[in-house]
C-alpha cells in the first residue's frame, strides 16, 4: 500500500497518499487551482500551463497537474507572479485563435471565459493573430470549430483512454497545430469514430459543439464524463 | 519519353513493410523508426496514405496518432520529394547575412511560385518535374559559416548568390527514377 505523506498547501498541513499530483492534493483538501487541461479521471497533459504553482526551494514555477506531491512539500497556489503568469498564458491563447465570446455558441457556459473572467483578463496586451481557420461540419451530430481551440487534448485523452476509438490527435506543431481527426480528414468520414459525443462534452470552449445550438445555448456535462472514467477505472 | 511528375503513387513494397515492423514491435517509440525506414524504401522519399494506413492496421497505433508524428516531424513528408534537396538555412545569423535573398534567388532560379502572402517561412516545395525540394530550416548550428545551404546533404557556407547559382546548374539533371 503506498504511504501516506504530508504536504503544506498555502500553509496548510495536507494529508495525502504517495504518487498523487499536487493537483489531486489540493482537490481533495478543497483548494481550488485553475485549469482548462485537466479532467477528473483521464491522464494529465500539462498542457495548457494554468495550474502553475510554486514550490519553495524551486526557482521555476511547476504545473500543479502532473508534478508529484512530495514528502515535506511547501506549495503556493496564489501568489502575485502565479496571477501575472496565468493572464500572460489566458492572453496568449485569446491572441493565437479567434475567440469570439459574442457570437460563440458556447457563451457563459465557456470555461475559458470563466477563467478569464476570474482573473480579470478584461484586454489582451498583444495584436490578434486572426488565423483564418476552416469549421469542420462534416460529422451529422458535431462540429468542430478550430478558431476556438486552445489545444488542452481534453477530446484527445478521453476519446483514447475512456471511448477507445482515438479518433483524435494533435497535428503539425508551435502555431501550426490543429486537431486533426484520423489522417486530417473530415470529421464525418472517420471510421474509428462513435459518434459518442464524449470529446464534445468536454471540451472547455466552443471548439467542439453539438449542431442544432445557437449563441449563449451549448451547455455540457464534464462530470457525466468523469463518472464514465471512474467507473472504466474501477473495473479495470 | 518518361514521364516527368514523380507518381503520387500509393503502392509500396509491402514485404519491406512488415520486416521492418516484425523487428521493431513492441519496443517503445517503435514508430519513429519505422516510420523513417519506410520512407527511405520509398522511391519518392515520402509516406502515402495507403502506408501509414497499412502501418496503422499491422501495429494497432491509431491512425491520428501516426499522422500526429508524420506532422510533427519535418523529417517526414506526405508529398512525393524531388530528387535533388536543397536546403536554405533561414535561421538567424543566416537570415542577417541575407539568407532571404539566397531563398528568393533560389526560387526564382527553380521557377518556384512564392508562398502564399508573401509568407516565406517554413517552406518545402518540389519543383513541378519533381527534381529539386526546396526547403527551409531553423538552423544548421552553423552559424559562423552563416549564410548556410545544403545541397544533397553537403553543406555549403558563406554562400552567395553566384554562389548559390552555380551549385543549382551542377544538380542532377539526370533522367528521373520511374
Amino acid at each position: 500500500m503506498p504511504s501516506q505523506i504530508t504536504v503544506r498547501i498555502d500553509g496548510v498541513l495536507c494529508t495525502a497518499t504517495e504518487g498523487q499530483t499536487i493537483f489531486e492534493v489540493a482537490e481533495a483538501n478543497g483548494k481550488v487551482i485553475p485549469s482548462l487541461c485537466h479532467m477528473e479521471g483521464v491522464s494529465p497533459a500539462g498542457s495548457c500551463r494554468l495550474c502553475l504553482v510554486e514550490v519553495a526551494g524551486v526557482d521555476r514555477l511547476l504545473p500543479a497537474c502532473t508534478t508529484p506531491a512530495q514528502r515535506g512539500m511547501a506549495v503556493t497556489t496564489t501568489s502575485d507572479r502565479l496571477v501575472r503568469h496565468r493572464r500572460l498564458a489566458l492572453e496568449l491563447m485569446f491572441v493565437e485563435r479567434n475567440h469570439v465570446c459574442a457570437v460563440c455558441v458556447s457563451n457563459g457556459h465557456c470555461e475559458l471565459q470563466a477563467l478569464a473572467m476570474s482573473l480579470g483578463v478584461t484586454y489582451v496586451r498583444y495584436p490578434y493573430n486572426s488565423p483564418r481557420l476552416p469549421v469542420d461540419v462534416s460529422h451529422p451530430r458535431f462540429v468542430l470549430d478550430h478558431n476556438r481551440c486552445i489545444l488542452c487534448s481534453r477530446c484527445v485523452r478521453v476519446c483514447d483512454e475512456i471511448e477507445g476509438a482515438h479518433v483524435w490527435d494533435i497535428g503539425g506543431r508551435g502555431i501550426g497545430s490543429r486537431v486533426v481527426a484520423e489522417l486530417d480528414q473530415p470529421w464525418g468520414d472517420s471510421q474509428a469514430c462513435t459518434s459518442c459525443g464524449k470529446c464534445v462534452q468536454v471540451c472547455p470552449t466552443g471548439a467542439l459543439v453539438e449542431k442544432g445550438y445557437g449563441v449563449e445555448e451549448m451547455t455540457r456535462s464534464n462530470s457525466a464524463v468523469a463518472r464514465l472514467a471512474m467507473k472504466k477505472g474501477a473495473a479495470s | 519519353m518518361q514521364s516527368a511528375v514523380p507518381q503520387r503513387s500509393q503502392t509500396f513494397d509491402q514485404a519491406f513493410v512488415d520486416t521492418i515492423i516484425a523487428e521493431r514491435t513492441g519496443r517503445p517509440g517503435a514508430l519513429l523508426g519505422i516510420l523513417q525506414k519506410v520512407q527511405e524504401h520509398q522511391p519518392a522519399q515520402y509516406l502515402p496514405t495507403a502506408v501509414l494506413e497499412y502501418i496503422a492496421a499491422k501495429t494497432a497505433i491509431p491512425l491520428s496518432r501516426i499522422y500526429g508524428v508524420v506532422t510533427f516531424y519535418a523529417l517526414f513528408s506526405l508529398e512525393p520529394q524531388g530528387r535533388n534537396s536543397v536546403c536554405i538555412c533561414r535561421g538567424t545569423a543566416c537570415h542577417t547575412r541575407g539568407s532571404r535573398d539566397l531563398l528568393e534567388t533560389a526560387m526564382m532560379s527553380l521557377g518556384l511560385a512564392q508562398g502564399q502572402d508573401g509568407e516565406m517561412e517554413a517552406l518545402s516545395v518540389t519543383t513541378a518535374d519533381g527534381r529539386t525540394t526546396l526547403r527551409t530550416v531553423a538552423c544548421f548550428g552553423q552559424c559562423a559559416l552563416a549564410p548556410v545551404v545544403e545541397v544533397n546533404h553537403t553543406i555549403f557556407g558563406h554562400m552567395n548568390e553566384r554562389s548559390l547559382l552555380k551549385e543549382l546548374g551542377a544538380l542532377d539533371q539526370g533522367d528521373l527514377l520511374p
